[in-house]
């Protein structure tokens, strides 16, 4: 057993003086079983220490209010919430025209003309019966006109959100996520919000005639 | 009355001031004292506890004009005391309920070969910690807090040798109980 070893301890936890230290520091270089002990005491050490943090961390662990959870998946929904209210508030529109262009410029959208032709198109041949008749029509055009609205000018904004995201883990089981739908009307407001679970490993075949 | 206000000012103003740093203090010092303290055997509530009447310690100690020196050692010292005085809680260092859990939550961290090794060191960790006196156990605790050899022996009531000497036995002991 080398003399050394006896302070072996005491240099890693640097209390010993510096000239001690320093004259320690070689032999252990040129010493191939302070160097063994060296490792071992620095494991065993460590050891201790991860058998301390071990026990904390159980200890704070089941500390845990119970309501925790719940209030996970509280917070969740309230966010949900959050985001569909403010994707559902009404927006008033504003027209990325430049102040030069006259306002008929700002209107042309393809789809949505094309409807509005066709309807058009349909009108005459009902137009000059009696009033009942013209009620029927007014209903009709709204409808249409709604339907024209809602028409989608262009696919939904289609948001894939991760289970997780929403709910504490293991609220919602693994794999499933959401896919929020946005459709945006003519007039630049968000006009439906659609929430849909998708489960993987079932979507293809839901989807399959 | 404004004339009664004036000298109380001065050591509100000091207060003040204190409680500033007892805030930082909290922070930086909270986590290793309730380590210690459950480690010692407090169970984590008691150890709250603990480390509260310790910070309200503090404050009075800061307040009266107390030594500013070595806080975190002044610290380690109160509630290490608090804890001793605790002695029924104390005493129950050895039945290590919170072992059985560790040893449990090992389970979700790992495959069921490698929960088995590690729990098999667990064990063996486990045995040669509880083969530590009170007083290597201390030691290890508190340098594994970050405290030195001087402050550990004066938290302790010994000589800054003996915790040289105490400190060498118990890493010695760990080493070869526990064969990492």
């Amino acid at each position: 057993m080398c003399d050394y070893s006896r302070k072996l301890i005491a240099w890693i936890d640097r209390e010993l003086p510096e000239s001690e230290a320093d004259e320690l520091e070689r032999h252990v270089a040129v010493c191939a079983d302070c160097r063994e002990q060296l490792v071992s005491f620095e494991s065993a050490s460590g050891a201790f220490n991860a058998y301390c943090e071990a026990t904390f961390a159980v200890a704070t662990r089941r500390k845990l209010p119970r309501w925790l959870p719940a209030a996970g998946v509280a917070a969740g929904i309230a966010a949900a919430a959050a985001i569909a209210a403010v994707l559902m508030w009404p927006r008033q529109h504003v027209a990325l025209v430049p102040p030069g262009v006259p306002p008929a410029a700002e209107v042309p959208h393809t789809p949505i003309k094309q409807s509005q032709r066709q309807y058009a198109s349909v009108r005459p041949g009902r137009s000059h019966n009696n009033q009942r008749a013209s009620a029927t029509e007014a209903s009709a055009r709204a409808s249409h006109v709604q339907n024209i609205s809602s028409f989608p000018a262009e696919l939904p904004i289609q948001i894939a959100i991760p289970g997780d995201a929403m709910f504490p883990p293991g609220a919602v089981p693994p794999g499933m996520s959401f896919t929020a739908e946005l459709t945006i009307s003519a007039d630049g407001s968000a006009e439906r919000l659609g929430l849909r679970p998708r489960l993987a490993g079932f979507e293809r075949r839901a989807n399959q005639p | 009355m404004s004339g009664e206000s004036v000298p109380l000012a001065l050591p509100l103003a000091r207060l003040a001031t204190d409680t500033c740093e007892a805030t930082t203090l909290y922070r930086e010092m909270r986590k290793p004292l309730l380590r210690y303290l459950v480690c010692l055997g407090l169970t984590a509530d008691e150890a709250q506890d603990v480390v509260q009447d310790t910070f309200v310690g503090l404050h009075q100690h800061l307040a009266a004009g107390g030594p500013q020196k070595n806080i975190g050692g002044w610290l380690f010292r109160v509630a290490h005391n608090a804890a001793r005085d605790r002695q029924n809680s104390y005493q129950r260092r050895h039945s290590a309920p919170l072992d059985m859990e560790v040893e449990a939550s090992m389970v979700d961290e790992a495959t069921p070969e490698q929960a088995v090794l590690e729990k098999e060191k667990f064990r063996r960790l486990r045995n040669a910690v509880r083969l530590l006196t009170d007083a290597e156990r201390e030691c290890l605790l508190l340098r594994a807090g970050g405290l030195r050899y001087r402050e550990i022996a004066e938290i302790l009531g010994m000589a800054t040798s003996t915790v040289g000497d105490t400190v060498e036995r118990a890493i010695k002991k760990m080493a070869e109980n526990c064969n990492v």
